[in-house]
């Protein structure tokens, strides 16, 4: 679909304000009822997803043009789809979507926020979102003893991302999801210096041609190395492999596992013990490119119409919309609770309807107050239940909240789940600090 | 004229820079409400030159007195999902978007009522409320309805309020900002006696407050108010599903404990709104809905309702329009087995029965969910609009068995044109209060505003509906009207007050006395004088 085609969403849209909360129905906390942070913050009903149908109306009716406070709308959006959860609950609409593609529209207008020139002159040149030198990219796995796929085969491809590529501070996670594929046995490799970004950051910013020659390199890529399945620490690059590419209809050959769902198999099938863990109360942050994000992409060729004689809409064939329940939501837990001597214990916004850690949709470069504010209501959550550690799984995720942790001064640890699973399988052997033990740890 | 430069660094010094825009964009987003199509033929209406979020009764009662020296139009808002909840009278008018006031001040328990500031919304102060035993109603127009607005502002109504009575009758003491700026403090309002008493000595200025059906902004803000709550019996449901399913699917596995939910079928319509009448004067049922048989029945999207439309037969149809939903609920067992006696044995009297499809314990438990916890109004869903029809005020069975027939007469020909689509079963209830004050009716439509024959078919309807020399004469002044009309477009209250002992010359002396100055908008309620009238209202 194209902006335009979101003309009916637009007129449609009641302003019911459901997208401004999670589902009524699952909501159990009066402090914690907010799914859209954007409206969170900034409060005037242009910042939620009715309110963007109504700017995005108002420009198609003329009304508008895109200018520096239209932008400031447009991208003052997580893109984390909240709203495309709780709107669904009612409408047939498709408010994340109606936001993709206005975005798209912006960029192929030239109308972008400036903050967004040199990343995207990153990834063109030095194929990275976050401003680094491809001849670095590899540094991360320096002295690490991984197969490359580049000089030897290897079934399976670690593909680490642009942000644990790049990410001193999380080098050691990202060591360390290696560490438990060789120590489970599995065949991994990684791309090292010469793997290259999802592009799936720089779709939702809007550049969809960016994607489209990503995908391209990746495809290439894989077929020639003979990579049987990707497995991925990277919610983020997770969606972009196995959702976006779909959608795009340039869909991988070969399987994509998040780390979590990889992992999980592994302390299935025996091949990882975790033993003990550190005992503390935990709770789990559904990233939401491994959550809503992540459920796998329904494709539709159809049209809008009305049976005979009667006033309802429907579709031309039957739509299946995504509802965000096919994202991954199971498996960290899963691998959270088996874990001996963890405590542990959910937050109340959850699985589809949690709320976002505030890196997404080009938010934590474009405005990081936006996203520190929203990474620390989700500290404040965390801390509401007791948690001593917020668990998740996803770089952008652990970034985010230690940053927030530290602005706002929230005294609770932020892990990755790989992190967790390390301890609880014995610590690191492949030469990393222990990452769980405390605050003075913590890098 | 909009405001000059000066006005609005008056006001921005009032709520700070944060809190007031006059950005085209953000303007833009407080100009579309899903009723203007209907109404004025296009989804826009002039924006407003300003949208402040006040954080306060200070700030708020500043804003008013400023628009009153500068000739300001104002109208506060909070959810704002109404047919016209956005629109302005005049073009050099503000909105107050309340949405910073949103704290649950307190909860009495003891005395069973809440003090809420105005972007408290329903199921905010239900949850709250639930964790002591108490419950506020489930409100018609979904959980995102904000407590002060349903029960101050509008005529909202429940189909529960055969045991929490109608919103506007549960409003204990207020906090007012008046259309000048002053405070006026109903009931006690926090003074000496709490917020107990609804209205101190005097005449009772909850009338006033309400206006006719609601004065929707046209009296000025409400900044607190406390609301009457009721007995709730057990734990906010926790609701189930099974892998894969969507969020929209999650139900109750059962009825509650305290609870026993029936749907009573009737050889004849006669018989059920007597049957019902019965029942609800004897203070039996919590919820009490005749014809409301739908509720909780919704597919995810528009593609599963259509099937599962497609799917019900003309005699399930028939039988729907015979049934009446009728929960009922107890402190304790003993009470509850006494209620399940008595309302079994009234509808035994009235040759009613037990049909075992609607009455599935999955089913009930779903219906249950709805009455009690309601998620959303999917009747948006089928086009983007929808409309209800006309309610009369007097809820004896007598009343609804003359009203059912020209109810259905009247929008027959519009549903049998395909022009609008009855997503009932047919004329529905809710009574009020034991059925001793009234019983809002009608037909659930929807209608899709973007084709030009379902939007003129809707318009016609709606003209009948409010033609005070129409069909609906004998039931009385529509109180859907409030919700969705422009009085200078409908002039409902021009109409129908002459027949009504002039009662809306009354409503603008009122209008009048509050608003000197003539800046609290009245879009959707009366303006002191009708345009072209002259000053002595002749």
């Amino acid at each position: 679909m194209a902006w335009e085609d979101f003309e009916h969403d637009m007129q449609r849209c009641t302003r019911c304000s459901y997208c401004k909360w999670i589902p009524w129905r699952f909501m159990e906390s009066t402090d914690f009822m907010q799914g859209c942070p954007s409206i969170a913050r900034y409060n005037f009903h242009a910042y939620s997803a009715g309110g963007r149908y109504n700017i995005s109306y108002s420009l198609m009716q003329n009304r508008l043009e895109i200018d520096d406070s239209f932008l400031d709308v447009v991208y003052k959006c997580l893109m984390d789809g909240s709203c495309d959860v709780a709107c669904k609950m009612q409408q047939d609409l498709e408010p994340l979507q109606h936001m993709q593609d206005l975005r798209i529209k912006c960029v192929e207008e030239g109308q972008v926020p400036l903050e967004h020139v040199p990343i995207i002159r990153s990834l063109r040149k030095e194929d990275n979102m976050v401003e680094g030198f491809r001849s670095e990219r590899g540094e991360w796995a320096d002295g690490l003893d991984v197969k490359r796929v580049a000089e030897t085969p290897a079934e399976v491809l670690f593909h680490a991302g642009c942000r644990y590529s790049y990410d001193r501070e999380l080098w050691p996670v990202a060591r360390a999801g290696v560490d438990l594929l060789r120590r489970a046995g599995v065949d991994v490799g990684i791309m090292g210096h010469a793997e290259v970004c999802c592009a799936g950051r720089a779709y939702e910013l809007g550049y969809v041609g960016e994607m489209v020659k990503f995908a391209q390199s990746h495809a290439e890529n894989l077929r020639s190395r003979g990579v049987k399945a990707i497995v991925t620490p990277c919610a983020d690059c997770y969606a972009s492999f196995k959702v976006l590419y779909d959608k795009i209809g340039m869909k991988l050959a070969i399987p994509i596992f998040h780390i979590a769902e990889y992992l999980e198999g592994l302390i299935a099938e025996g091949a990882l013990q975790p033993r003990k863990a550190p005992g503390m109360r935990v709770t789990y942050h559904d990233p939401c490119h491994l959550g809503r994000l992540a459920e796998p992409w329904i494709h539709w060729n159809g049209k809008e119409v009305k049976p005979p004689n009667a006033q309802i809409w429907l579709h031309d064939p039957p739509k299946k919309y995504r509802r965000g329940t096919g994202g991954v939501y199971d498996t960290p837990r899963n691998i959270i609770r088996s874990l001996p001597g963890v405590d542990f214990v959910e937050m109340y916004r959850i699985r589809e309807y949690a709320w976002c850690c505030g890196a997404g949709g080009g938010v934590s470069e474009t405005y990081p107050d936006f996203a520190l504010w929203t990474g620390a209501e989700r500290l404040r959550e965390a801390q509401a239940v007791g948690a001593e550690a917020v668990v998740s799984a996803c770089p952008w995720c652990k970034r985010n909240l230690t940053d927030a942790a530290a602005e706002a001064g929230y005294d609770i640890q932020v892990l990755d789940i790989i992190e967790l699973l390390q301890e609880a399988c014995g610590g690191d052997a492949s030469g990393n600090r222990h990452a769980v033990n405390g605050r003075e740890d913590r890098r | 004229m909009r405001l000059t430069d000066e006005e609005y660094r008056a006001l921005e010094e009032i709520v700070g820079s944060e809190n007031i825009s006059r950005d085209p964009v953000v303007m833009e987003s407080y100009n579309q409400v899903w009723g203007n199509k209907l109404v004025f033929g296009q989804k826009h209406t002039t924006p407003p030159a300003a949208v402040l979020c006040p954080g306060g009764v200070q700030e708020i009662t500043a804003v008013v007195k400023l628009c009153n020296q500068h000739g300001i139009l104002f109208k506060a808002l909070a959810s704002g999902f109404e047919w016209v909840a956005t629109v302005l009278e005049r073009e050099r008018g503000i909105l107050l978007d309340l949405r910073r006031m949103d704290r649950i001040i307190e909860i009495d328990e003891k005395n069973m009522f809440a003090v809420v500031e105005p972007f408290v919304s329903c199921h905010k102060l239900q949850l709250e409320a639930n964790k002591l035993g108490l419950y506020i109603g489930k409100p018609g127009v979904g959980y995102s309805g904000n407590v002060i607005a349903v029960a101050c502002c509008h005529q909202e109504m429940t189909i529960s309020q055969i045991y929490t009575s109608g919103y506007g009758r549960n409003v204990l003491g207020c906090e007012w900002v008046l259309p000048t700026g002053e405070i006026l403090n109903l009931g006690n309002s926090g003074r000496e006696g709490g917020w107990f008493s609804a209205d101190g000595p005097g005449f009772s200025l909850r009338g006033i407050l309400r206006g006719r059906a609601g004065a929707n902004g046209g009296h000025g803000v409400l900044t607190k108010a406390s609301v009457k709550l009721y007995p709730y019996y057990g734990e906010v449901p926790g609701l189930k599903r099974h892998p894969g399913e969507p969020p929209s699917a999650a139900q109750l596995e059962g009825v509650p404990e305290h609870y026993r939910a029936f749907v009573f079928t009737f050889p004849t319509m006669d018989k059920m709104l007597r049957a019902s009448a019965e029942i609800g004067r004897a203070e039996l049922a919590c919820v009490l809905a005749p014809g409301y048989i739908a509720t909780g029945f919704t597919g995810e999207g528009n593609d599963e309702e259509w099937a599962m439309m497609r799917e019900t037969t003309p005699e399930e149809m028939e039988r729907a329009r015979n049934s009446v939903p009728v929960t009922i609920n107890g402190h304790s067992a003993r009470e509850l087995e006494y209620r399940e006696r008595a309302v079994l044995s009234i509808m035994e009297k009235w040759d009613g029965y037990l049909d075992a499809g609607l009455n599935h314990p999955d089913v009930q438990a779903r219906r249950f969910q709805y009455q009690f916890w309601s998620t959303g109004v999917p009747a948006v869903r089928a086009t983007g609009d929808f409309m209800v029809s006309i309610q009369g005020a007097d809820g004896s069975p007598e009343m609804q068995m003359r009203h059912r027939p020209v109810e259905i007469e009247a929008f027959g020909p519009f549903a049998e044109s395909g022009a609008i689509l009855q997503n009932t079963a047919g004329v529905v209830y809710r009574p009020q209060e034991h059925y001793s004050l009234g019983c809002s009716g009608g037909v659930g439509t929807s209608f899709d505003p973007w084709d030009p024959a379902s939007l003129e078919a809707a318009r016609e309807y709606q003209d009948r509906m409010y033609d005070p020399a129409g069909p609906f004469r004998r039931f009385g002044y529509t109180n859907r009207g409030a919700m969705m009309q422009i009085e200078s477009i409908h002039h409902i209250h021009e109409r129908w007050g002459p027949i009504y002992d002039g009662c809306d010359y009354w409503l603008r002396r009122v209008k009048a006395m509050l608003d000197p100055n003539n800046v609290a908008d009245w879009s959707a309620y009366i303006p002191a004088e009708y345009a072209g009238e002259a000053e002595d209202g002749a």
